[in-house]
């Protein structure tokens, strides 16, 4: 395994743009909102300036884990604080930073305790980003639960319908999650004898037996599986959208739920081969009904966010499928696919929190003809719904294509399903779109304004990443594969 | 052969002709979108250059005896590759041909019939990225590229079908038509991972090759042929998908001509063409493919005799003409079958844009209501519309007759006779209904009142000269493309193995032909025509039967009801009723008895401190007890 470590702690600088703008908010009076979102927004930016950077600065040629920093924390134990990345984290810290600033810009506009706000954000943000970094265990462990932590307050606080329950809900479902992903943890540090949290010493070093494998890599696949909306641990997720306010859903599907199905990549994946090998029909059961199932959920929802909540878990289920063929094309499109969605849903969210802001309502039977009064914003929305039902040279395309080819040729009743399900998940979005923007305008609607330049930008921003690796996606491929290539090849 | 750029710079303009005009719908969609002149200029300046660049390639590669095919990589990953550029072959470059120049007609036209209306420059982005699509579409040199355009053709039909949004009917035929075509495309993705998996790309050229045959099982390729064919069924509107064309009229009528019969419902024969040697190594499913087109063509002309609506009769005869170019195909001959594409875009844009013309005059689609208010005196569009009719009728010399000529030529070769019989029925509809049209407009029944002349003209004195002129073209091409028969055929025949197909028909089957489509002529001027006729089709005598067919045979009846039943009715209620009654409820029942459980240890730790240190004291008592003694 090749580490190339850094001469400049550049994945530390990233996590300190978010402590450091964590801090700076704490300190600043409430009152003073313009000047939390001014903070924030500056500190977020220059996450997704650094995160670009690093996407770009990543050598595809060398491959391997780069940028890497390693100082030993509790050496007693094994401790040592971590950080590299490889083609599979160099996507998902891109993906971190461009939610992140979006998600900020777009909750400009919120009024209620916006310092406490900004600070939860933050601090969820940093957890996210310092799990798709960290090589520890230990670490992604603590990441895990400090991205966790935040989202009851979020949602509680700041949500809509239904939202202690939704906040309760979401919650008790995580925590339930990491309370199988710490015995996994321990499980596997003991059992190798080798006293580290290092993932690539335990990854290198480890020998496990396939048993052990096995067990923990059931363990590890349910405890992430629940965050990554695995069919049938996903009730949690939309429930959660629909209470959440509009920036957290955004990070929330954007982000969080990648959490999970990159937790079961990096440490599932990595220490467990054999597990997720013996596993990989059941992971590929249970993300075809997570496909066909979210479609079919969707289809009669009536609050808009549901609908949105379903099809994350239905395009979730790709990434499954992606994973479970345990072959190079699978990996490749699944990681694809985290980052594909990750921007899809957040522009979704985004489009249909600035319709919930302005009109009250997420009924998708109130709302109608909405085109007429704001063209820009139902645009985005049209734009999302386009991407989520997979039209080609839009960034989802090829992740869904590269899952799709690999997975029939590795389970053709399951691809075949997978790719049915194109049809009805045409036709749900197609639904919302056309009951939503379309149709005679309504007199109660007559009189909302469009969305501001402003307020426009995050969208932007959003649909121009989409539409860039929709047009030349070998530029994500060629980054994924530095990773996906050695650890198929490295297979036992 | 493989080509680089650099060797001949004239390759260039493949390029430019596949990406100006998206060029001019990103510049569009982001700059101009508030200054509808402009955008209108970017996009016809676009479309213009992409004819010239077509012209100029068509031109340099007439008679040359060489194919000519750039690639680069777009896409690597894993075991598969998907290459991107243009192949330059007979097909392709008529085609491109065809599609630009119908594009630039359309587009010219679209600026009198679209002024004023408020979604002026979002009209011409769409228009705009449909060019880019469907030239990128005809150009692909393997099946992945063409797969990837196929869907973006489909967004910009969905886009435009769905154009005036506010319109309920519009949108909704928008959103049937992409979910329709996407049924058939699922097939057609199957069908593509089918070949892909074994054959690791999807180059035409190899797919073609003679010995593709001996690299796969019959019955796999078999399979894979009629997979594909599934995106044919769904992009041409064959039967069973063929609802959704006549929807499709909800567009504005310049997006009918261009998309719904010219040029994007094309796309599936033009499919079927371009593999036509890959198809041919299957007999079983060239015969599936000979009775879906037979099907198709006579179902469809059976709908469009009752019809009242001109844009719906012109849809149905689409879905027909394409079924007969899917006969011709099927039956082997290959020539006929893309001639007849090449003049059917002809005529069909010709007589949606004259429909165009008369529904912007008099707003109203319906033909007698048309023919009341004078539409006749509308004599450009209406004598041009005469010209497209009689060739859509297959009367000589006009081009649809040359071309009906060959299919039916090519049919009459096939040992059974069912098809050429099913042919010979299909052009008698045809004239027929085309005529009773034309009649219904020509000559309105002696009863209705006859209102003055509508002060169209003087209003829309310049809206109409630009929407005339395009008519005029067309008409000029439909009345000479015919005599281009022969050299056509010479240029398409090279390089693809299609067999012994140029063969004229037997002076018999000329004759039969020609009869058919007098007959058909003369049963609707009979009907519909002559002085004094009742102006009510011999299908409306039998009420059943004109009422299966202004029903379109129940079809989507039958479609509605699986939507309502099955999809929403069965599969999305229980998904539901299981989501949230089992898992969900599940998981909340489980919480509560966890919450319940406690509640009953809870009770240990509840106030009533004298129970507590009654106990504390007999624990301790106890413990007493037990190390004293």
């Amino acid at each position: 395994m090749i580490i190339h470590y850094a001469p400049f702690p550049i994945l530390t600088t990233l996590l300190m743009c978010c402590v450091g703008g964590l801090v700076m908010i704490l300190c600043i009076p409430g009152e003073r909102k313009d000047l939390i979102r001014m903070v924030s927004a500056i500190a977020s930016g220059l996450t997704m300036v650094l995160s670009t950077w690093l996407f770009f600065a990543y050598d595809k040629t060398q491959g391997g884990f780069q940028f890497a920093e390693k100082f030993d924390w509790v050496p007693s134990m094994g401790i040592t604080y971590f950080n590299a990345v490889d083609g599979f984290s160099v996507p998902m810290l891109l993906l971190t930073g461009i939610v992140f600033f979006t998600a900020v810009l777009t909750s400009w506009e919120l009024e209620h305790r916006v310092k406490e706000f900004f600070a939860m954000v933050f601090l969820l943000v940093t957890g996210v980003f310092g799990l798709f970094m960290s090589m520890d265990l230990f670490f992604i462990f603590v990441w895990f639960d400090v991205s966790l932590f935040p989202m009851y307050l979020l949602i509680a606080v700041w949500g809509s319908t239904r939202k202690e329950y939704g906040a309760m809900k979401l919650t008790l479902y995580l925590l339930a999650g990491s309370a199988l992903i710490l015995p996994a943890i321990i499980y596997l540090v003991t059992v190798s004898g080798l006293g580290t949290f290092d993932v690539i010493a335990l990854m290198t070093e480890g020998s496990f037996t396939p048993s052990q494998q096995r067990f923990a890599f059931l363990l590890l696949y349910i405890g992430f599986g629940i965050l990554a909306g695995v069919w049938p641990f996903h009730t949690w997720s939309p429930v959660g959208h629909v209470a959440a306010p509009t920036s957290v859903s955004m990070i929330h599907a954007g982000v969080l739920m990648k959490i999970g199905a990159f937790g079961i990549l990096r440490v599932g994946m990595f220490l467990c081969p054999e597990g997720w090998q013996y596993w990989a029909h059941l992971m590929a059961v249970l993300a075809v009904t997570g496909i066909v199932y979210g479609v079919f959920v969707g289809l009669s929802q009536t609050d808009l966010k549901y609908v949105i909540g379903y099809s994350s878990v239905s395009h979730m289920g790709i990434v499954g499928l992606g994973l479970a063929t345990v072959t190079v094309d699978g990996l490749n499109g699944a990681v694809f696919q985290m980052f594909a969605h990750g921007l899809m849903t957040a522009l979704f969210f985004s489009a249909v929190g600035y319709i919930y802001d302005r009109t009250h309502t997420k009924e998708i039977a109130d709302l109608g003809g909405l085109s007429k009064t704001m063209p820009m914003a139902t645009g985005y929305f049209v734009f999302a719904a386009l991407t989520g039902i997979g039209v080609p040279c839009l960034a989802s395309f090829w992740a869904e294509l590269t899952v799709f080819i690999a997975s029939f040729q590795k389970y053709p009743l399951y691809g075949t399903l997978a790719v049915g399900a194109l049809v009805v998940s045409a036709l749900f979005m197609l639904r919302v779109v056309q009951q939503t923007c379309f149709g005679p305008g309504k007199e109660r609607w007559a009189n909302l304004s469009d969305i501001s330049p402003g307020l426009g930008i995050p969208r932007i921003i959003l649909v121009s990443v989409i539409v860039l690796f929709g047009l030349f996606p070998s530029l994500m491929f060629d980054v994924i594969q530095t990773a996906s290539i050695p650890l198929i090849h490295g297979l036992p | 052969m493989l080509g680089t750029l650099n060797q001949q710079p004239i390759l260039y303009a493949a390029v430019l002709a596949s990406v100006v005009p998206l060029i001019a719908f990103l510049l569009i969609m982001v700059v101009t979108r508030r200054r509808p002149r402009v955008s209108a200029g970017l996009s016809i300046v676009a479309i213009t250059i992409a004819f010239a660049c077509s012209v100029l390639l068509l031109v340099r590669y007439w008679g040359l005896a060489a194919l000519l095919q750039v690639t680069g990589t777009w896409v690597t990953t894993g075991q598969f590759t998907v290459s991107i550029g243009f192949i330059l072959d007979p097909l392709s470059l008529l085609m491109v041909t065809v599609v630009s120049g119908i594009s630039l007609l359309v587009q010219v036209y679209s600026l009198g019939y679209m002024a004023g209306d408020p979604g002026f420059s979002r009209y011409y982005a769409y228009m705009s990225l449909f060019a880019w699509a469907m030239i990128s579409l005809v150009l692909s040199p393997n099946l992945l590229q063409l797969y990837v355009f196929w869907e973006l053709v489909g967004v910009s039909s969905y886009l435009l079908i769905g154009f005036w949004y506010e319109k309920f009917s519009a949108s909704e035929a928008g959103k049937k038509a992409f979910v329709m075509t996407r049924l058939g495309d699922v097939a057609f993705l199957l069908g593509l991972l089918t070949l892909l998996i074994p054959l690791g790309n999807l180059d035409v050229l190899m797919l073609n090759s003679p010995d593709i045959g001996s690299t796969m099982p019959a019955g796999m390729l078999t399979l894979s042929a009629l997979l594909i064919f599934g995106g044919v069924v769904g992009k041409s509107a064959q039967f069973p998908l063929l609802t959704w064309l006549p929807d499709a009229m909800e567009g504005p009528t310049p997006v009918s001509a261009l998309l719904h019969s010219a040029t994007m419902v094309a796309a599936g024969v033009f499919l079927f063409a371009r593999i036509f040697p890959f198809f041919s190594q299957s007999p079983a499913a060239m015969t599936v493919f000979l009775a879906i087109g037979t099907i198709s063509m006579l179902l469809a002309a059976t709908m469009a005799m009752v019809a009242r609506d001109i844009k719906q009769v012109w849809a149905y005869s689409t879905i027909s003409q394409l079924g007969f170019m899917i006969m011709g195909l099927a039956a082997g001959g290959y020539v006929a079958g893309v001639f007849h594409l090449i003049t059917h875009a002809g005529f069909k844009a010709l007589l949606f844009l004259c429909a165009g013309v008369f529904i912007h005059v008099y707003d109203s689609n319906d033909m007698f209501e048309i023919g009341r208010q004078g539409g006749r005196r509308l004599k450009i569009p209406m004598a041009c519309m005469i010209v497209g009719a009689a060739a859509l009728s297959g009367l000589p010399p006009l081009s649809g007759f040359f071309s009906k000529e060959a299919i039916i030529g090519v049919l009459a070769t096939q040992d059974n006779r069912l098809w050429l019989g099913a042919a010979l029925v299909g052009v008698v509809l045809t004239a027929y209904y085309t005529f009773r049209l034309i009649f219904i407009m020509l000559f309105p029944s002696a009863g209705a009142p006859s209102p003055p002349p509508t002060s169209g003209h003087g209003h829309h004195g310049r809206d109409y000269w630009t929407m005339a002129t395009p008519l005029l073209i067309l008409a000029a091409v439909t009345l000479v493309l015919g005599f281009a028969q022969t050299p056509l055929t010479q240029f398409l025949l090279f390089g693809v193995d299609a067999g012994g197909d140029h063969g004229h028909g037997e002076r018999g089957l000329l004759i039969a032909a020609i009869a058919g489509a007098v007959g058909g002529v003369l049963l609707a001027w009979f009907e519909f025509g002559r002085k004094g006729s009742p102006q009510i089709g011999f299908v409306e005598r039998i009420p059943a039967l004109a009422t299966l067919f202004s029903e379109r045979w129940y079809l989507d009846r039958i479609y509605r009801w699986l939507l309502d039943r099955v999809v929403y009715g069965v599969f999305s209620r229980l998904a539901t009723w299981n989501d949230e009654r089992i898992i969900n409820d599940g998981v909340d029942a489980f919480s509560d008895r966890l919450v319940g459980s406690g509640r009953i240890l809870a009770t240990l730790h509840r106030g009533m401190i004298q129970y507590k240190l009654l106990v504390m004291f007999s624990v301790v008592a106890l413990l007493g007890l037990y190390f004293f003694f």
